[in-house]
């Protein structure tokens, strides 16, 4: 990597610019895309899917050039506005399209793209597009959650590398992925944000040790990461040394808005109706006034979420504001799912699915609720944000 | 200038010039010296209202109004609900889509206040009356109208039509009850009182009114909401403000999120009675906001409650104002309960 390139490279077949179409036309022009290209086979998934079952899609998106809404169109992306972006997703959402491994689109390339070297760009870029390299992420530690900057996985320089040691957890799909980023301290005398370096990884580097994690779902998309004197060239660190946490703080952008889109909540609230059919209970008083509760909660939180949404098509940045979708979406869905386990009685205990009907799951619901009010900055931190920084309220 | 471009200017002038009637910031030296009076609100301020044209903002430019849209109606109606202002705006504009001519003329000019008597049963949006009209006669009985006594007139929606009866009128007599916000409820009883047939379905009024009540608690969970993140700044306990506690930072977090699903679920809902003819479509949008609207300033006046201490259970501290002033607007133009169960009746349930 001794060569850095001036000129950005350009993808081989730059997508088509669809930021001219209206709304309405674009949005048509996905719906069909999805409809026409999605493997059926993989709808709705009930769990994350892993590399080897989600690739068929990611390589769909590739290849119609559509993987990398946001990355600007000289890089391969589409170069999307923030409002075109998000009617993608809804339509992905809107037809039950699973995630993908997507931690290179979504994180490493914008953050190269932003901060990276022209060598870095060049060289990972076109393989995030090909689906050469598949990323995870190496943020949290299990001492380093809510309070991540504090962080103890080290990077030392020796020479020309990096010398890293240390432990992340919650890195998901850690097990598909060939490359990691990582946040690691490069300053132990610093303020704990100030000490701590952006570095990327491959995961097939001696020293590297992965080991899932079975969550509650009894899935393993988390795992474990440990790295054990794991060398890496100095060029692997992207911007400057001890400016990784700031870097990775800047990348959240309007992403954050789907933490709070109503979808989860919807989908949740159609099973809890379906799932009283069943029962037998839709119709019994106690369990309408219950229900019609939610579907309000829901309506209004649509409601409130548009207004987000509306900020964006006129091109305005999110505020700190948004974590009010965050918490309220996934507290109506746990309520939600409250709801479901109270009226299945016994059948709420199940492992697998009700008759084996994949609509009928309660438990399954139930369970995969639980994680939304904890990723993605736990609603307590969300509760704080709000505290300190809309509602102005003493630290 | 798109009608969405205009229709925020409008709003952002009704703001403005409502600060003059309704301020949002000062004292509540006016709002104090009108409870428990007769009258409960002021004749003077009531002829200023007029003269902005307030009552007759929904109406067309040929009868003498603004033509506004809900949307601007509810701004008004928040304006007012910040300033606890009890003059009866909502009541007057709901009876002023009914009059024509000369009776019309007054109403605006705050000449002849006319206020509708529809209510029969407690909580509920009506159905169907009880009170007759026939042969220019209306006999039944009316409940919970607000500020009776300043009535010149009543409006009196009955099986057979809506009849104009002069509050004076033979046959006419008004009981009222004290409220917990300084204003009164009345009871009218009509015994073969003169009235004037006049045409029209109250319906649609009803749903317009419920909303604008949604958005006047939406104005004074708002100004209750600012007045508590200033205690919270800066009242001191332990050495510390008090907004510094975690415990108190994560409730106010929580009153945060339920003041904007309840704006957001009353601008839709504005929006949907300003684009959409389907009643059924207009009167869900309604329900849905009211249900949020009076659930959640009952709930953000009792938060406000808890989160000042002690000082809030004195009356001369202003927070219980706002609680006072919640207990007895929430309940009006349908319950949470009311609207919940309509909901439940008549919004589609939506498969997307």
């Amino acid at each position: 990597m001794s060569h850095p390139m001036s000129q950005p490279v350009s993808h081989p077949v730059p997508a088509e610019d669809l930021n001219a179409l209206d709304d309405d036309a674009f949005r048509q022009i996905v719906r069909r895309f999805v409809a026409e290209n999605y493997p059926p086979e993989i709808r709705n998934p009930p769990k994350r899917l892993h590399w080897r079952d989600n690739k068929v899609w990611y390589l769909k998106l590739a290849e119609k050039g559509w993987l990398a809404p946001g990355w600007p169109r000289e890089y391969g992306g589409m170069g999307l506005s923030a409002a075109k972006q998000l009617i993608m997703i809804e339509e992905f959402e809107r037809f039950g399209c699973a995630r993908t491994n997507d931690h290179g689109v979504v994180m490493v390339g914008p953050l190269l793209i932003r901060n990276g070297s022209e060598e870095q760009k060049r060289v990972f870029l076109p393989k995030i597009l090909s689906g050469e390299h598949i990323w995870c992420q190496g943020y949290s530690e299990p001492n380093a959650g809510s309070d991540l900057a504090s962080l103890r996985t080290e990077a030392v320089l020796e020479g020309d590398h990096w010398v890293i040691n240390g432990q992340k957890t919650w890195t998901t799909l850690a097990t598909d992925a060939n490359w990691i980023f990582l946040l690691a301290r490069t300053d132990r005398a610093a303020k704990k944000q100030e000490g701590i370096s952006f570095l990327l990884v491959p995961m097939d580097a001696p020293g590297v040790t992965v080991r899932p994690i079975i969550n509650l779902e009894l899935h393993d998309e988390f795992c474990e990461t440990f790295f054990d004197n794991v060398r890496v060239p100095k060029e692997n660190l992207v911007g400057e040394v001890n400016r990784g946490w700031t870097m990775a703080k800047a990348l959240l952008g309007f992403e954050r808005i789907f933490l709070g889109s109503p979808r989860q909540s919807a989908y949740a609230l159609i099973r809890l109706k379906r799932l009283a059919e069943h029962v037998g209970c839709a119709e019994d008083a106690v369990f309408v006034d219950r229900y019609t509760r939610l579907r309000l909660d829901l309506a209004d939180h649509r409601a409130l979420y548009e207004t987000h949404v509306v900020k964006l098509r006129r091109g305005e940045g999110l505020g700190a504001d948004v974590s009010m979708l965050k918490i309220h979406q996934s507290e109506l869905c746990q309520r939600i799912t409250d709801v479901m386990l109270d009226i299945a009685g016994e059948d709420g205990g199940l492992l697998e699915p009700i008759e084996g009907n994949r609509d009928l799951h309660p438990a399954g619901l139930f369970i995969q609720a639980r994680p939304t009010s904890i990723y993605g900055g736990t609603n307590e931190i969300q509760r704080n944000i709000l505290a300190k920084n809309v509602l102005d309220l003493p630290g | 200038m798109t009608d969405r471009d205009a229709q925020a200017e409008n709003i952002r002038l009704i703001r403005e010039s409502a600060a003059a009637i309704a301020p949002r910031r000062g004292d509540f030296a006016r709002i104090r010296a009108l409870r428990f009076t007769h009258l409960g609100f002021d004749r003077a301020v009531w002829h200023e209202i007029c003269a902005m044209g307030w009552v007759g903002l929904l109406l067309p430019e040929a009868h003498g109004g603004s033509a506004f849209g809900v949307a601007e109606y509810c701004a008004l109606a928040e304006e007012f609900g910040a300033a606890l202002a009890p003059e009866p705006l909502i009541p007057a504009v709901f009876a002023a889509s009914f009059l024509r001519g000369d009776m019309l003329a007054d109403h605006l000019t705050g000449k002849r206040l006319v206020l509708p008597a529809w209510q029969e049963k407690p909580g509920e949006l009506p159905a169907s009356h009880l009170t007759r009209i026939a042969s220019g006669e209306v006999s039944g009985r009316k409940i919970f109208v607000p500020m009776a006594n300043g009535a010149d007139a009543f409006l009196v929606a009955a099986e057979g039509g809506l009849g104009l009866v002069d509050a004076d009128g033979e046959g006419v007599s008004v009981v009222t009850a004290p409220t917990q916000d300084g204003g009164h409820f009345g009871t009218i009883t009509f015994e073969d009182s003169p009235a004037e047939a006049l045409p029209g379905d109250i319906a649609p009024a009803l749903d317009v009114a419920a909303l604008a009540t949604a958005a006047y608690l939406l104005g004074l969970m708002d100004r209750v909401f600012a007045a508590t993140l200033d205690y919270l700044r800066t009242r001191e306990q332990f050495g510390r403000k008090i907004g510094s506690f975690q415990a108190l930072q994560h409730r106010t977090a929580d009153l945060k999120i339920l003041l904007e699903l309840t704006r957001a679920s009353i601008a839709s809902a504005a929006e949907s009675l300003d684009a959409s003819d389907d009643a059924r479509t207009r009167a869900a949008a309604v329900s849905r906001a009211k249900a949020r609207a009076s659930d959640a300033a009952l709930r953000m006046t009792r938060e406000a409650i808890q989160i000042h201490g002690g000082i809030a259970y004195t009356d001369e501290f202003d927070i219980g104002l706002f609680l006072r002033k919640a207990m007895v607007v929430a309940n009006q133009f349908g319950t949470s309960a009311w609207h919940r169960a309509r909901y439940a009746a008549i919004a589609p349930e939506s498969e997307e």
